[in-house]
């Protein structure tokens, strides 16, 4: 492109006091001309047209800020990767497009706002609701710190689940299980910085990071007093889905779960009596043949692998085995998951004899009784034969549940569970500790089910998220938080309802107010507000149609107006240049933070002044930085288009589609489509 | 500020590791041997069980990585010394010469442009991506600046068509080159970036704690197996990710070796080498969720594709995993439980036949397919060995980091001080590598 024509252009914009080129401008010398720059002229508003925010964002962000300018009051203008590299071919094209370009973002700096980061102060109390090995671990990390930590569990004891089971580990040279929690919970009772409620349920909880109160019941007495909280760890654990009435479970006692084998385990090693006894007192020592049957309840249209179930089957077989050789075990199973290491407890399992039998996922053992005798009919996969197996003692590998309080607890902190009870964390991958709102992390079984060493990292790891906020003493959102002006509100509490990180509150009277540090300016909620009262601060209606307007204002029916998100749409964007990738010079870009912040009446604008097509590009599903935004956004554009067809506007120039940040040939295509449908060509 | 962290590995485990470090108020280092943090993260095209593309949620920590007041970055750096003394660990690093000047050096490719040679990509090799002398570890590389081949600075690539190749004068020697096609661009572009007589770099620290996030290698497939190395259309699930890459070199087209054209019945071997003398004895855990989510993306690519997947045990041990599985299955994805035994190529065709033994019927069966991917597994990086030796730390059996009681003190080593997450302990998958990560970064934090 030609750039002093460009930066000539620039030059002649209203309200434009100064304009340069620079070859690097990210180059530590031009930076330091900008600087001067902005002092020599007094300059109130700065333009930077060159890559791309995803980048050096940051960087001159932080320059105007160093040349006392505040950084909210910069606006940033992509002509590499959204000219320049696309657009090689047509010199002059990519020239105008550059001026456009640079047109519209002058044109949104004008109304630009100064902003500032937004604290929220935060004490150093923290609440862990649950005591088996997650809470534990995560209350001694976090009272290591000094900061001060209130555990509330609901049993008389610590422990959890582990006061139930035998062994944590194939390996009999580990402590056995009632020693961990014994030396587990001496830790945590001996710290001077945790205070343990045992016998004890939440009662209430409300507010939010920084602002919890919460009341406690101990041993049905409730407490007096709220305490005041400021960040929460959830392990509330899990437990087993009884498999009532399968396999006669329930009805006659030879049938037991892996957990109540666990607990009469726990009873022949001596440490202590089992702690909710619904087995009989039968003597393990008698059983000559135990069936164990995997996978009953798991795998299957409701509910997936559990996880941990085939390497507790293949522990349990072995401490049976240990205690009493000449015991005959049969595991039944569809699957082996064993994974890494775990492998070679099956070597050792099949070396001590234990006799492993694969049956079909469709086709689940039976049991038969013969003159009160049990016998396990069998399809060996393997042999490709029926086989039958006398047992004295059938034990189910069943599913997990989360644990009953976990509706009250989804309630208080207003977070989400999956049909078993089992957490949902923020993000599978990214945040698998975290809760989308700040402050609260989640951890261990509670999530899904886990084994003992797991459940030791998610305690810590929960412990390291929500100690940040409490070491810094706030927390701090961007100034790019959305604002409501209460002052035509119909208080129709959409924005409470939509907001995907709880950053909106009503008071007494319905009315919404947003709890800035909590906010992250994606815009869904300003986008809906049926009566605009809501605005984003750096990406406000007034912002966004200014750009809209500057884009439209010289031959608008040769132009694609596009709406792209700052994650991953701008990211194919960019990939798409940094490939060079060549498509016709059309579009005019704008950057929102999330598609979800497009408002209808922005495309209806478009349209008006004559745009040949409108274009939203939002992040691929189910990926979105806000969650939940890009669904926002297709369900809002269904409507748009239903709307534009009323106006009597095709509503197949609306185009919307949803990009990854590899994307770029997609992007590419989709802008070659676009001119070609659009008969742009 | 309390004593900085240092952090060997800048994958997605050391990445988080140092996010949550740094904003929690410590500093830290980030040390990485590769010139660019993301590690294998980075390379791949999406992550079970949602499909989440993953440089779109990797890149932007890499970014707030890269802007961190309290994190350094070091790329191409190596940990070569580390001595404790008064509980502090005092570490020599070299920081390997990039023969770019970074300060300097803006990303803009015009060197690459410039270059003359290109060499088979240390990942896309075996499917046609090819890598300059002068390159970008990726295109959202960070930091975002170019690097050159030693061998090509050492003049080992005059035969593959470097530039330098004509000049007999060691670079160590010059101050300028007139010879070298980058410098030249460099130099037009009005930077004077390329630096091709820098050298190895020593740089001393002194931390208080040291977390190793060096990460997992995806293991070779031993040659021969299954026909690899032998027959053009057999690759492995690696390999295959990037195939189906938009950011990879068929830019996303999931094309065949032999002859770049569409594959049409493409088969996935799992456990591909397990218990034979050169593959693996354990299980990788991720195969399974991989060649689910490879054969999803398959079928969204082109639904008309015929995809199957020989197995033994399905391990679909997360969360959502078996609803992943289920949903590969309703999108027409073949499952079958077999243990293959040999593969021939039509030499005509180059497609592949498979032969097995169906599991569930005991018959020996056949199936010819386009394009064959192995599922070879994970194992231990080639770091390890040295850097358990420079960190006095152990290795298991298998030759991952071994943790000193898993149980009660997980991710700690025998060293106090030294924490381990990701890759480094095992076989594992993103987000167990962000929980160890979160857990091993408060342990670092914690210590004294």
């Amino acid at each position: 492109m030609n750039v002093p024509e460009v930066v000539e252009y620039a030059r002649g914009l209203k309200h434009v006091a100064f304009a340069d080129e620079g070859k690097w401008s990210c180059s530590v010398d031009y930076l330091a001309k900008i600087k001067e720059a902005i002092k020599e002229h007094n300059l109130n508003r700065v333009v930077i047209a060159s890559c791309t925010p995803r980048t050096h964002e940051p960087l001159f962000k932080q320059t105007v800020k160093e040349a006392g300018l505040n950084p909210y009051l910069l606006e940033f203008v992509s002509i590499r990767e959204q000219d320049s590299w696309v657009h090689m071919g047509e010199p002059e094209r990519a020239t105008q497009k550059a001026k456009d370009l640079i047109k519209m973002g002058v044109a949104k700096a004008i109304f630009l706002e100064e902003g500032e980061e937004i604290r929220l102060p935060v004490q150093t109390d923290c609440l862990v609701i649950g005591g088996g090995v997650a809470g534990m671990s995560a209350a001694l990390q976090i009272a290591d710190q000094g900061f001060q930590t209130i555990l509330v569990e609901r049993e008389p004891k610590l422990g959890g689940l582990l006061n139930r089971v035998s062994t944590v580990s194939h390996d009999h040279g580990v402590m056995p299980a009632p020693e961990i929690v014994r030396v587990k919970a001496t830790l945590v009772e001996s710290h001077p910085n945790i205070n343990v409620y045992t016998d004890t349920e939440i009662e209430s909880l409300q507010g939010y990071i920084g602002n919890y109160k919460v009341k406690l019941k101990t041993n049905g007495k409730s407490s007096e007093e709220a305490l005041d909280i400021s960040t929460i760890i959830v392990a509330t654990g899990m437990k087993e889905l009884e498999p009532t009435g399968q396999y006669e479970y329930g009805s006659d006692s030879r049938v037991i779960t892996q957990l109540e084998l666990e607990e009469l385990l726990r009873g022949m090693s001596g440490n202590s009596e089992p702690l909710y006894g619904t087995v009989s007192n039968r003597s393990l020592l008698k059983v000559k043949d135990v069936v164990m049957i995997n996978c009953v309840n798991s795998k299957n249209e409701t509910r997936g692998c559990c996880n941990i179930g085939c390497s507790i089957s293949v522990k349990n077989a072995l401490a049976l085995k240990k205690l009493q050789p000449d015991l005959q075990i049969h595991i039944l199973y569809r699957d082996l998951s064993m994974v890494k290491e775990e492998h070679f407890h099956l070597d050792e399992a099949k070396a001590a004899g234990i006799k492993f039998i694969r049956f079909p996922d469709d086709h689940y053992p039976q049991l038969v009784k013969e003159d009160g005798r049990f016998v396990i009919r069998v399809y060996d996969i393997l042999l490709g034969k029926e086989l039958e197996i006398p047992s004295d003692m059938l034990v189910l590998t069943t599913a997990f549940k989360g644990n009953e309080t976990v509706g009250q607890i989804k309630g208080y902190l207003k977070v989400s569970a999956n049909s078993d009870g089992f957490f949902q964390e923020a993000h599978v991958k990214l945040g698998p500790v975290d809760f989308p709102s700040a402050g609260i992390s989640l951890s261990g079984c509670a999530k899904s089910p886990k084994n003992f060493k797991e459940s030791c990292e998610e305690g810590m790891a929960a412990a390291m998220r929500v100690s940040i906020p409490m070491k810094k003493g706030y927390i701090e959102a961007e100034g790019i938080v959305a604002d409501i002006d209460l002052t035509d509100c119909s208080k129709c509490s959409l924005c409470y309802k939509n907001c995907p990180f709880s950053a909106i509150q009503l008071d007494e009277n319905k009315q919404p107010s947003v709890i800035k540090a909590l906010c992250k300016g994606c815009g869904l909620c300003a986008a809906d507000c049926p009566k605009e009262c809501i605005t984003i601060v750096h990406y406000s209606d007034e912002q966004l149609l200014a750009q809209v307007e500057a884009a439209l204002e010289e031959s608008p029916e040769k132009k694609i107006l596009g709406f792209v998100c700052h994650w991953c749409a701008l990211g194919g964007v960019d990939m798409a240049g940094v490939s060079r990738l060549q498509y016709p010079s059309n579009a005019r870009l704008i950057r929102v933070m999330c598609s979800a912040r497009v408002p209808i009446k922005l495309i209806e604008r478009a349209f008006e002044l004559g745009a040949a097509g409108v274009l939203v590009v939002g992040c691929e599903f189910p990926t979105c930085h806000y969650i939940t935004g890009n669904y926002a956004c297709e369900a809002r554009m269904n409507r748009a288009k239903k709307k534009l067809s009323k106006k009597g506007v095709d509503p197949d120039k609306l185009w919307v589609d949803w990009c990854s940040a590899a994307d770029g040939p997609k992007f590419a295509n989709i802008m070659r489509d676009m001119v070609k449908q659009l008969n742009l060509g | 500020m309390s004593e900085p962290i240092l952090i060997i590995g800048g994958g997605v485990a050391g990445i988080n590791c140092a996010l949550n470090v740094a904003n929690y108020g410590t500093k830290v280092y980030l040390v990485d041997d590769t010139p660019s943090i993301g590690g294998m993260m980075a390379r791949l095209d999406k992550t079970f069980p949602t499909n989440d593309c993953s440089i779109c949620i990797e890149a932007p920590l890499m970014y707030e990585v890269h802007n961190h007041s309290n994190i350094e970055i070091l790329t191409n750096t190596e940990v070569r010394r580390v001595r404790k003394t008064n509980g502090m660990f005092k570490v020599r690093l070299v920081k390997k010469a990039k023969f770019i000047d970074e300060e300097k050096c803006t990303g803009c490719r015009a060197c690459m442009d410039a270059c003359p040679a290109s060499l088979p990509d240390e990942m896309d090799g075996k499917i046609g991506g090819m890598r300059k002398l002068i390159s970008m570890a990726f295109p959202q590389a960070v930091p975002n600046k170019v690097y050159i081949n030693p061998d090509c600075r050492y003049g080992r690539m005059r035969n593959k068509g470097a530039c330098v190749g004509g000049c007999v004068v060691d670079c160590s020697q010059c101050r300028e080159c007139p010879i070298a096609l980058c410098v030249a661009a460099c130099k037009k572009e009005g930077k004077d970036a390329v630096r091709l007589w820098q050298s190895n770099k020593n740089i001393d620290l002194e931390v208080k704690s040291i977390v190793v996030a060096t990460g997992i290698k995806d293991a070779p497939a031993p040659p021969g197996l299954h026909g690899y190395d032998v027959y053009d259309n057999v690759i492995t699930n690696i390999q295959f990710e990037r195939l189906m890459n938009a950011g990879g070199p068929t830019t996303g087209r999931i094309v065949r070796p032999s002859d770049k054209k569409y594959a049409h019945k493409i088969a996935w071997i799992q456990c591909a080498g397990r218990g034979l003398a050169q593959g693996l004895p354990y299980c990788s855990k991720v195969c399974c969720m991989i060649a689910a989510k490879q054969t999803i993306i398959t079928k969204e690519h082109d639904s008309s594709v015929e995809t199957l997947i020989f197995y033994n045990d399905l391990k679909a041990y997360g969360k959502g995993f078996w609803g992943f599985y289920q949903k590969a299955k309703e999108k027409g994805v073949r499952y079958i439980k077999a243990r293959p035994y040999d593969v021939s190529e039509d030499p005509a065709t180059k497609n592949l036949t498979i032969r097995y033994e169906d599991l569930e019927t005991g018959e020996l069966k056949k199936e010819e397919v386009e394009l064959l991917v192995l599922s070879t597994g994970l194992i231990p990086s080639n770091r390890n060995q040295n850097l358990a030796k420079v960190l006095n730390i152990e290795l298991d059996h298998l030759g991952f980091f071994k943790e000193r009681d898993p149980l009660m003190a997980p991710l700690a080593t025998n060293v106090k001080g030294i924490y381990l997450c990701g890759g480094a302990t095992g076989p594992i998958d993103i987000s167990e590598s962000v929980v160890q990560a979160c857990a091993a970064g408060m342990k670092a934090i914690l210590t004294n």
